[in-house]
């Protein structure tokens, strides 16, 4: 599904970035990519969207490479890619339902379709009674889940979430995770950028560790860490 | 694109009108303020134009005949002048006419007395008018190469003063005309630069789950019209109105001024002035769009 071959990606000096990473994520995985700030974590999230391009190496997204795509191709890969960030980025003079139906616009897909699936992704994420609230009116937790409502509301194959339960307490935090374990068990690739070693602890599930750039742990199941 | 897009786009187009009514607000003003100095200077240049226009058909050649010149050469000759290039009138005046209107002239007409009939002293002549007057120099030299002219009588000075004048007024006028426009489009880049830029993020957020550049900037593309109507519109015809009781308010206190310079209408000027306000209007808003986006659209 996402496969990094070489991918070399270097800011400046001690800026973050990654250095030689090769990295396979097989179709329905659940893959959480740790490691402290500057690690490289957002970078890796980046590249794979293609906000950022690496110096060297190849990238493969859902069977395209993406080294040399041109620009105007860019949104018809993102559109395979749901996206959530710790600040939730969602619109803040549309409602719920108007920010979720937002992504179906811009993909320019059928109204009927958008009659069926807002109303699903809504029920989804329990927040069938705030279609009509404003982001300003909701609490961090029910944001964050409009915010992955609206990554899902096309069925992408591919979910990336980078630190998506940063800014929340833990039981809001742990909501959101069951949402996306969910969405995981639906069939969907979920990436996860954290540093919340509690929340991977308790997932247990494949755990890639990032230290300055570089993969120096990559388990199928398990921990933050060996040491627990 | 889809019909529902352009719907779509409508619609997006007029709500971010109203959801960002403040930077609507300041660049409307900045278009219309840049629009009605553009409408008030071309109004001002329109009239200047027109008055000199009108100052320069009555400045005419004329060219005397030998006195004794048949019908047949008359004619010849009123053919003849009419090939020359930038003639557009030729007028036969018969020497009784002439002597006529010069006894008119010198209303005193005692000196004029005997030399009627057989013993006018005056010779045939025609009055050409001249598409402009700055070929007058080059129908004056064609002139001279017909045969049976006696003479050329033209306002040499009159007319190098009238042609420099005109000339000036145009480059004045397209100068200041031009340096306005610098201004209005300096302006108006750079009040929806501003808002675009309070708007970045939701920019951000639309490239973030994959829309096209195109689909970003169609909304943006439509406030940019709307602005640029409204904009040109409305100072347009307040400027209209303006000039209909400026000229109305002129002609009433100096009557005579009618006798001297009719005033270019109102829908003389502004059945120009309104399309192609309305049409740089857009134009702006639109290109002016279109720069701001291209930075904000590179995520």
């Amino acid at each position: 599904m996402i496969s990094f071959k070489n991918v070399t990606k270097i800011y400046g000096e001690n800026d973050g970035g990654i250095v030689d990473i090769n990295l396979d994520i097989e179709k329905g995985e659940f893959v959480f990519i740790v490691g402290p700030s500057g690690s490289g974590k957002s970078t890796m999230i980046g590249l794979m969207r293609k906000e950022l391009n690496p110096d060297k190496g190849m990238i493969v997204v859902n069977g395209i490479p993406t080294a040399k795509m041109k620009r105007k191709r860019i949104p018809y890969l993102r559109r395979n890619i749901g996206v959530v960030f710790q600040e939730y980025k969602l619109l803040p003079n549309k409602t719920v339902y108007e920010n979720i139906a937002f992504a179906m616009e811009v993909i320019e897909a059928p109204k009927r379709l958008m009659r069926r699936n807002i109303p699903a992704v809504l029920a989804l994420v329990g927040l069938q009674s705030k279609a009509n609230a404003y982001p300003d009116q909701l609490s961090g937790g029910e944001a964050q889940r409009v915010a992955i409502a609206r990554a899902i509301v096309n069925n992408p194959p591919i979910l990336l979430a980078d630190e998506p339960t940063g800014g929340l307490d833990p039981d809001t935090a742990d909501e959101i995770m069951t949402l996306l374990e969910e969405i995981n068990r639906r069939g969907t690739t979920v990436v996860m950028a954290t540093h919340a070693k509690n929340i991977v602890d308790q997932m247990q599930k494949r755990v890639i560790n990032l230290d300055r750039g570089r993969i120096i742990r990559d388990v199928k199941k398990g921990g933050y860490s060996d040491e627990a | 694109m889809k019909l529902r897009s352009i719907k779509y786009f409508l619609k997006e187009g007029i709500t971010g009108l109203f959801k960002n009514r403040l930077m609507t607000i300041a660049s409307i003003a900045a278009v219309a303020f840049c629009v009605f100095m553009i409408t008030l200077t071309y109004s001002v240049m329109a009239n200047l134009n027109g008055m000199l226009g009108q100052l320069e058909e009555d400045i005419g050649v004329v060219v005397f005949l030998e006195k004794d010149a048949h019908a047949e050469d008359i004619q010849r000759i009123n053919d003849d002048l009419k090939k020359v290039p930038h003639v557009t009138e030729v007028s036969y005046i018969p020497p009784d006419e002439a002597l006529t209107g010069l006894s008119e002239k010198w209303e005193a007409g005692g000196i004029l007395e005997g030399f009627t009939g057989d013993n006018n002293p005056l010779s045939s002549s025609f009055e050409i008018d001249i598409d402009d007057i700055t070929n007058q120099g080059e129908v004056i030299e064609a002139l001279g190469n017909i045969k049976g002219i006696r003479k050329i009588r033209h306002a040499a000075t009159e007319t190098e003063l009238l042609t420099k004048l005109s000339s000036g007024v145009k480059i004045g006028g397209a100068c200041l005309l031009l340096l306005i426009a610098i201004i209005a489009i300096v302006t108006i880049v750079n009040t929806i630069k501003v808002s675009i830029y309070i708007r970045r993020d939701e920019i951000g957020i639309m490239k973030l789950i994959g829309a096209t550049d195109w689909f970003v900037r169609w909304p943006f593309l439509v406030e940019g019209a709307i602005i640029g109507i409204i904009g040109a519109a409305i100072p347009t015809a307040v400027c209209w109105l303006i000039y209909e009781r400026v000229v109305m308010a002129i002609n009433d206190a100096i009557p005579v001024i009618k006798n001297v310079f009719t005033f270019c209408s109102g829908i003389e000027i502004f059945s120009i002035l309104l399309p192609v306000a309305i049409g740089a209007g857009v134009l702006l808003g639109v290109v002016g769009s279109m720069m701001s986006l291209r930075k904000h659209l590179k995520v």
